[in-house]
C-alpha cells in the first residue's frame, strides 16, 4: 500500500542520504523511493538530483529511461496485467479491455480513488498459467474475461472494508 | 602518420577521429549530430564510412572512430551511399517538418513509403545537441526524456526550469530549428518559461535575458561589456583598439 505523501522531504530525506553523494547510487536510491512509495514523487527526484550532485533534468530523464520507475502514483492495488507472448495468445487484450471497461483505466494510469492502478508487463515467466494476473504480490492463475472482474471486485470489496 | 581516405594520403595523429582528419583534409562528409565543440556522438549516423584495415572491411561511424593504424576510407560507396539513404528516410519520418530534412530526403532520392505518421509538424531528430550545448552553459535545465519512439527533449514535467536562462544556445545549435524561441514586446520566451529581455546600452536593442546577464557577471568572471549586444561589443572594442593607435 502506498504511504501518505505528505510531509514528503522529512520522509524521502532518510532513504536518499543513507548513500553516498555520488552518481552511481543515483538509481538505488530511485528503486528505494518508487519500493517506499510505489512511485517517484518530484521532490525525490530533486532531493535525489541535490544529494549526487547532477541536473534535476538528468534525474527526471533516467527516472522516464525506465519502465519500473513511475511518475505517477500507484492505486492501493497494483494490477499487472502479463502482455508476453503466451499469455498475449491467451487473451491478455481482452483482460486489458475489461479492466479498461470496467475501471476506466488504461496501463500506466491510476483511478481517482486510488485504489486500482494498471499496467502491463512482457512476462512474468508462469506461461503455464496463461494468461496470468498479478496483484500486488498475489498471481491470478488462468485469468478469463468474467475472472477478471470477480478479481477486481474482490479487491474492492477488501478496500472498503479497510475503510471502514 | 599517415592514411588514405578517398585514395588521398592524409596526414593524421593517433588518436583522432576520422571525421575530424577528413575535414581538415576537405573531405566532406555529412553529418547532423555533430558539432566541433563536442566529441563525436555517433547518434546520426549520417557519417557513416567504410574502413579497410589489412583485410578487414568494415563500416564505422566516423565522428567517434578513433584513427589507431594505417586504414584506407572510402567515404561514398555504394553500400554506404544505401546506409545513408534509408537514415535519411528514418530522418524525414521522425521529423517531416524540418526543411533540412526535407531537403536531404530530395537529395538522397528517397522515395516514399507506407509508413503513416501524425507528426507532420515535428522539427527534432534527437540528435542531443541541444541538451550537449544547455549543458555546456552550465545550466542543464534541459535532457532526453522517455525512450523509444516517445523520446524527446524536454525540462523536467515540461515545466518552466528554474535553471534555465533563456540563453537560447538550445535553440542556436540545433540543425533543423526545432526549438521554438518567440522574441516579442521585449520578452523572449523559450521552454514555457517568460524572459524579460535587457535593451543594449549603446543601440538599445534587446539582446539577452536578466538570467543570462546575472550569470556573466557571478563572480570571477569578466563583466566589462555585460550590457552591450553583440555588434556593439565588437564596435566599442575597435574604438579602444583606436584608441591606442
Amino acid at each position: 500500500m502506498a504511504e501518505d505523501v505528505s510531509n514528503t522531504e522529512d520522509m524521502i530525506s532518510p532513504i536518499v542520504t543513507a548513500y553516498p553523494r555520488e552518481k552511481r547510487y543515483i538509481l538505488a536510491m530511485m528503486q528505494d523511493v518508487q519500493k517506499k512509495y510505489n512511485y517517484l514523487p518530484k521532490e525525490a527526484l530533486k532531493m535525489i538530483a541535490k544529494h549526487a550532485e547532477v541536473p534535476f533534468s538528468q534525474t527526471y530523464s533516467m527516472a522516464t529511461f525506465y519502465k519500473a520507475f513511475s511518475l505517477i502514483p500507484k492505486g492501493r492495488y497494483n494490477i499487472r496485467v502479463c502482455d508476453g507472448t503466451a499469455c498475449h495468445i491467451k487473451g491478455s487484450a481482452v483482460l486489458i479491455d475489461q479492466i479498461y471497461n470496467n475501471l476506466g483505466i488504461k496501463p500506466g494510469e491510476t483511478t481517482e480513488d486510488k485504489v486500482f492502478s494498471l499496467e502491463t508487463v512482457n512476462c512474468l515467466g508462469a506461461c503455464a498459467i496463461a494468461p496470468v494476473v498479478m496483484v500486488n504480490d498475489t498471481v491470478h492463475a488462468k485469468v478469463t474475461s468474467s475472472g477478471i472482474l470477480k478479481i477486481i471486485e474482490k479487491y474492492r470489496g477488501d478496500a472498503g472494508d479497510e475503510d471502514v | 602518420m599517415k592514411i588514405i581516405i578517398d585514395g588521398r594520403d592524409v596526414d593524421v595523429e593517433y588518436g583522432e577521429t576520422l571525421l575530424t582528419a577528413a575535414k581538415r583534409a576537405g573531405i566532406k562528409i555529412p553529418t547532423l549530430c555533430h558539432n566541433e565543440a563536442f566529441e563525436g556522438q555517433g547518434r546520426c549516423r549520417l557519417c557513416m564510412v567504410e574502413v579497410e584495415r589489412g583485410s578487414m572491411k568494415n563500416t564505422v561511424a566516423s565522428c567517434t572512430y578513433p584513427i589507431t593504424g594505417e586504414i584506407k576510407v572510402s567515404t561514398s560507396t555504394p553500400l554506404i551511399e544505401k546506409m545513408r539513404k534509408n537514415i535519411v528516410m528514418l530522418l524525414y519520418k521522425q521529423a517531416p517538418g524540418s526543411q533540412l530534412i526535407q531537403d536531404m530526403y530530395k537529395e538522397y532520392g528517397c522515395v516514399d513509403n507506407s509508413l503513416e505518421e501524425n507528426n507532420a509538424d515535428e522539427r527534432c531528430i534527437l540528435c542531443n545537441l541541444c541538451v550537449l550545448a544547455c549543458r555546456e552553459m552550465g545550466s542543464s535545465a534541459i535532457s532526453l526524456i522517455m525512450r523509444g519512439t516517445d523520446k524527446q527533449v524536454a525540462t523536467p514535467y515540461n515545466e518552466a526550469a528554474e535553471v534555465c536562462l533563456g540563453c537560447g544556445a538550445c535553440a542556436e545549435i540545433c540543425p533543423t530549428n526545432a526549438i521554438k524561441v518567440i522574441e516579442k514586446d521585449g520578452q523572449r520566451i523559450i521552454w514555457n518559461k517568460v524572459f524579460n529581455l535587457v535593451n543594449c546600452q549603446r543601440c538599445g536593442k534587446p539582446f539577452a535575458t536578466r538570467e543570462q546577464l546575472g550569470y556573466i557577471a557571478a563572480p570571477g568572471k569578466d563583466i566589462s561589456t555585460q550590457s552591450l549586444c553583440e555588434s556593439c561589443r565588437r564596435k566599442s572594442a575597435a574604438e579602444k583598439i583606436q584608441g591606442f593607435m
